[in-house]
């Protein structure tokens, strides 16, 4: 079989037991949503410096719903030894890593997408003429989220305190990519300047090549013990 | 490296070679230390093609993580090891086309039906998935093919975990407690399926605390003991 063909199954097997199982859904909606309403109490009334927030806090959310969603994706793995047979396939590990990425990117970016219109509403931002990046500045960034998350999930899937380690290891990592999607986002919200957006929309998608390369290489090391 | 041996354990789904040149397995000084603990001690063992042996000892003696090792799942912490001459470090993609690997638990996703399971397992072994009506019928789960695996109790999830093995048949076989959870009519599937896997030259390596019912298999029984191989009985 084709390593796309892989790619794709575990893939939908991630996606099809999350659209049964909705934990990652419940969690990561709500989670995000309590975040952004959160937020906009904690910045107060100044309509000025809630618009000028939007972006960063937009990104936060998606951050933290990353780590949520990574981390939901290894668990159904490891219970009944699924993960151990998921492995045992003939298949490069660098499909099974490929597949929950892209299981993990659909999701995030959906979720993205959701929460988006959510927060230029409850944060009185506008897009603008620059509204057409927002989709690829979103997927550009969940990608870089989805990576550094997946991997790090797979690292520590094993390990007992993991829930507090995956963030601990993933957020230091993966500060260029916050920098880069939030500095992207504010250039479309706030500055309405498409040409800054796409400098750093290109520059996130560096970033995004150089942790796919890396991720991708190294995830056999990571998942044998 | 050139594939060594390479008519050994073909492909999956395939009739075993009845005069393979390869061991089915070889175990040169293998250790495996899981932090600072030993659980696999300077193991050495020649197992041949189309034998079945059964791996006995205690709680904790290191059956599980042997199995484990094999199936590529735990690297060596020191020594090599080979399936059908293929080194289990750097051919591991190769090994794995050999392998497959019965677990205590099952290894099924509950979250998707047992059809499902097994669709995911033919697609990701590169087999035609044409037989799986067939193997769920074989292990008595047709009426619950389109169940949920959360739904099944461990003994439907055994025999689910055992229709895939029907359906990948690879030339070794790597089974857990395969007898666990299992009814009396699961077990003798189970004993059927050995007897079938037997008689077609696939090679068998089994961790069971079901002394009887394993050793009526058993080409050669080996002994772990405090992650050392104590004793055989036969050869491997």
């Amino acid at each position: 079989m084709s390593d796309l063909a892989a790619v794709l199954a575990v893939a939908r097997k991630d996606l099809l037991q999350e659209a049964r199982g909705r934990a990652v859904t419940v969690a990561t909606v709500f989670f995000s949503a309590v975040t952004l309403v959160m937020m906009a109490f904690a910045i107060g009334q100044d309509s000025q410096l809630l618009q000028r927030s939007a972006p960063g806090v937009l990104w936060v959310a998606l951050a933290f719903a990353g780590v949520i969603t990574a981390a939901q994706s290894f668990q159904s793995d490891l219970e009944e030894g699924a993960f151990d047979q998921l492995l045992l396939y003939p298949v490069p590990r660098a499909s099974v890593f490929l597949g929950k990425l892209l299981a993990n990117w659909l999701y995030l970016t959906a979720l993205g997408l959701v929460m988006t219109p959510v927060t230029l509403v409850l944060y009185g931002a506008h897009a603008g003429a620059g509204a057409w990046l927002l989709p690829p500045t979103l997927a550009l960034g969940s990608l870089g989220f989805a990576l550094v998350a997946t991997f790090y999930a797979a690292l520590t899937a094993n390990l007992r305190a993991r829930e507090a380690l995956l963030p601990v290891l993933m957020f230091p990592v993966v500060v260029p990519v916050l920098l880069g999607s939030v500095r992207a986002s504010e250039a479309i919200v706030q500055l309405g300047n498409p040409s800054l957006a796409g400098g750093w929309l290109q520059l996130l998608s560096g970033f995004d090549l150089v942790y796919l390369v890396i991720c991708t290489a190294i995830f056999h090391l990571v998942v044998e013990e | 490296m050139a594939a060594p041996h390479a008519a050994a354990g073909a492909a999956p789904g395939a009739p075993a070679p009845t005069t393979p040149a390869a061991p089915a397995v070889v175990l040169d000084g293998v250790s495996k230390r899981f932090g600072r603990e030993l659980v696999l001690r300077e193991l050495r063992l020649e197992m041949s093609a189309g034998r079945v042996a059964v791996l006995r000892g205690s709680n904790g003696a290191g059956k599980t993580t042997l199995l484990r090792l094999l199936a590529t799942r735990l690297r060596p912490t020191r020594g090599s090891a080979r399936v059908f001459g293929f080194d289990l470090q750097r051919q591991g993609d190769e090994v794995r086309r050999r392998v497959a690997l019965l677990s205590v638990l099952g290894g099924n996703y509950a979250m998707l039906t047992a059809r499902e399971n097994l669709t995911l397992a033919t697609t990701l072994s590169g087999v035609a998935g044409g037989g799986i009506d067939a193997a769920l019928e074989r292990v008595g789960l047709s009426a619950v093919a389109d169940k949920l695996v959360r739904t099944f109790s461990s003994g439907m999830k055994k025999r689910l975990g055992l229709a895939r093995l029907l359906l990948v048949d690879p030339p070794l076989w790597l089974l857990d407690e395969p007898f666990a959870a299992l009814d009396e009519d699961g077990k003798r599937l189970l004993e059927e399926a050995l007897t079938t896997a037997r008689a077609g030259g696939r090679s068998v390596l089994m961790a069971s605390h079901e002394v009887e019912r394993s050793g009526r298999f058993a080409d050669a029984v080996l002994e772990l003991a405090g992650g050392r191989l104590a004793r055989a009985r036969s050869g491997a």
